[in-house]
Order: structure tokens, then C-alpha cells, then sequence
């Protein structure tokens, strides 16, 4: 008994040093949407890669600039288009995850104070594993190229 | 018990079928309208921030119409920002014979001084209208529009409103001649402007 829990000691510690899931990580092209005046609530979107050997999940996301934040998707229902929050997003091994408009992204509602274009939120990332990954996204008025043309390239 | 289990399968695998048959639509940019479903479009008169706007004041262009609502958190700025860079990509002389509506089914919350900005922050060339409920339920029902109000205690709102997406293309005439589908890239958005825009 004591040596499995010392053998699963030693395996939680490796496993923490080598892999923690957000060292294998990689955001790219993060950006807040700005909305237009009184509106109070937005999506913030990214391409997430994982270089690593195992899926990992993101499961939440935090911010300072809005009360609540979000993992959310898109459904579409026989043609009706439903938001619905998801309890995590999958980044499977040595592949990626796009966050973007119509599809998955995260959820930044009800703003402590309006966003203005090129104002930058700090977001954090949370994965299955406890660890976190922080980035900036900047506030634009549309995607950055590379981001709107990449699902069809 | 086993047989049960049988029929349950066999009618959720049905279901499915059926549901698939009636519902799935490949993704393409335009969809024409399915002619057994034939609607009428037509016109009808709102609201907008300087008084009454009527469909039959844009005759003679290709009118984008939209149906959603301002408090929409994610699907109507989706929409209507591919919409609008598809309007940027227009040459001035294509623009000219180009509108866009966007119409909400949220008038308890959007007046129509909040649409005129919020429509406007989209693009200059954006229209946003409302108006009683009993007349937005009598135009989304010729236009194949379904919206349905929903109680969802998210921070900031009491509702949201689920909705049909997609953008209705009326041509010069006044004609409802299709629907663009909700998330085309505004590449796209523009392939299907030009196919109205140079009907005959």
C-alpha cells in the first residue's frame, strides 16, 4: 500500500514536471470582438494548439474585465442558432482548438466597463490539470486576417 | 424486456433518419428557398429611429434582411459583421444598389434609437428597424423567420431570444428571392450579393 501510493506520488510529481497541459499550449491570434455602444456582453477568440502527446481540456476562463466568463458554442438547430454555455473545449493531442465567430469561443458578459478598440484584456486559461495559461487578446472591430481565413485554407 | 430495448433503438434510430432528412443541410454559402415551402416575403412597414420605414422604399435595390435583436450575445454580431465586411468588398457602384435591414424581434429592449446605433456601428449603410410585436410575428411568419423568447438567468438579462439566422435576400422588385445561411465568410457573403445584383 505504501509503495503503490509512493509509486503514484512519484508518477503525479513526473507527470507534473514534464507535462503540466498548459506548457504544451500555444495561442495564437487571441482578440476580443468589440461590440458596438451598450452592448454589454462579448466573445473572445483564438486558435489554441497543444504540441503535447495528450488531449487537453480547457475547462475554464477568467478575465477582469467582465462579472462572468464563459465557455460557450454554437448550435444550430433545424436553422435556429442557440448559444449555449459548454462545460469544456477539447485540444487533442499535437492538434488544435479555433475559437472564432459562429462556432466555440469564450464568453465575456456583462462588462464592468465598455471596451474600446485596442484596449487589451488579460485572459487566463484553465485545463483539466489545474494548470493555467495567461495571454492578452486585443479589443479589434473584426478578426485578424490570418484568423477569418484559416478553417478554409 | 430486451425487445423494449428493441423498439426504443429502432425508433430513436428513425427519429433520427427523419430528423436528419428534415434538417440537415449541407454547408453552402446560399440556399435557395425549397419551392414546396414557397414564401411570401413581402411588404411591410416598422419603425426606425427618423419615423416609418417601409421595404418598398429600397425598390430598385437588393435589400439583406435580418432578423435578431441587440442584447444578441455572439450570433447576431456574427452575422452581421460578415454581412458587413461582405458590403465593404463592394465596388461604390454595387453598394449604391445594395441595402441592408436589420429587423428586431426585441422590441421590448431596442428602441429604435439603440438600433439605428448599433446597426450603424456595423455599417453606415445598416438600417435597423422594430416594431409591435403582433406585427413582427405577422412579417416573420412570411418571411419563414422563427424567434422564440427564452428565460436564461445569465449576468445582465432576464431573456435571451433563440432565432433563425440566415439572411434574406429580397431583390429589386421586392421579390423574396433567397437567404444567405448564418457564419458565411464574407467572401462568400459578397459571391451572393453579385448573383442578385446581376440578375436580369
Amino acid at each position: 500500500m505504501k509503495k503503490l501510493s509512493l509509486l503514484t506520488a512519484c508518477l503525479m510529481f513526473s507527470a507534473g514536471v514534464l507535462a503540466a497541459a498548459a506548457d504544451q499550449i500555444s495561442v495564437d491570434k487571441p482578440y476580443v470582438r468589440l461590440l458596438p455602444p451598450g452592448v454589454q456582453t462579448t466573445g473572445a477568440f483564438m486558435v489554441i494548439r497543444n504540441a503535447g502527446d495528450k488531449d487537453v481540456k480547457l475547462v475554464k476562463a477568467d478575465n477582469p474585465a467582465s462579472r462572468v466568463t464563459e465557455l460557450h458554442t454554437h448550435l444550430n438547430e433545424g436553422g435556429i442558432m442557440k448559444m449555449r454555455p459548454v462545460a469544456a473545449i477539447e485540444i487533442k493531442a499535437k492538434g488544435e482548438a479555433l475559437l472564432q465567430p459562429g462556432g466555440l469561443h469564450i464568453m465575456l458578459i456583462d462588462l464592468k466597463v465598455p471596451l474600446k478598440e485596442g484596449d487589451v484584456v488579460p485572459i487566463t486559461l484553465g485545463f483539466d490539470d489545474g494548470s493555467s495559461k495567461k495571454l492578452d487578446a486585443k479589443v479589434l472591430r473584426a478578426a485578424p486576417e490570418a484568423a477569418m481565413s484559416h478553417h478554409h485554407h | 424486456m430486451s425487445e423494449r430495448i428493441l423498439l426504443v433503438i429502432a425508433g430513436l434510430l428513425a427519429a433520427a433518419v427523419l430528423g436528419l432528412a428534415l434538417f440537415w443541410q449541407p454547408e453552402l454559402p446560399e440556399r435557395p428557398l425549397p419551392a414546396a415551402a414557397a414564401l411570401s416575403g413581402g411588404d411591410f412597414t416598422l419603425q426606425a429611429a427618423n419615423g416609418p420605414f417601409s421595404l418598398h422604399d429600397l425598390r430598385g435595390k437588393v435589400v439583406l434582411l435580418y432578423f435578431g435583436y441587440t442584447y444578441c450575445p455572439d450570433i447576431c454580431p456574427t452575422s452581421l459583421a460578415a454581412t458587413a465586411e461582405g458590403l465593404k468588398q463592394l465596388t461604390p457602384a454595387e453598394l449604391a444598389k445594395v441595402a441592408m435591414v436589420f429587423i428586431s424581434v426585441d422590441p421590448e429592449r431596442d428602441t429604435p434609437a439603440r438600433l439605428k446605433e448599433y446597426a450603424e456601428f456595423f455599417h453606415s449603410a445598416m438600417l435597423g428597424v422594430t416594431g409591435t410585436p403582433e406585427n413582427l410575428a405577422e412579417i416573420a411568419r412570411r418571411y419563414g423567420v422563427f424567434y422564440a423568447r427564452q428565460p436564461v438567468a445569465t449576468a445582465g438579462g432576464d431573456y435571451v431570444v433563440d432565432h433563425s439566422a440566415d439572411t434574406y435576400v429580397v431583390d429589386a422588385a421586392g421579390k423574396l428571392v433567397g437567404k444567405i445561411a448564418h457564419a458565411t465568410p464574407p467572401d462568400q457573403v459578397v459571391l451572393a450579393i453579385r448573383k442578385y445584383l446581376n440578375q436580369p
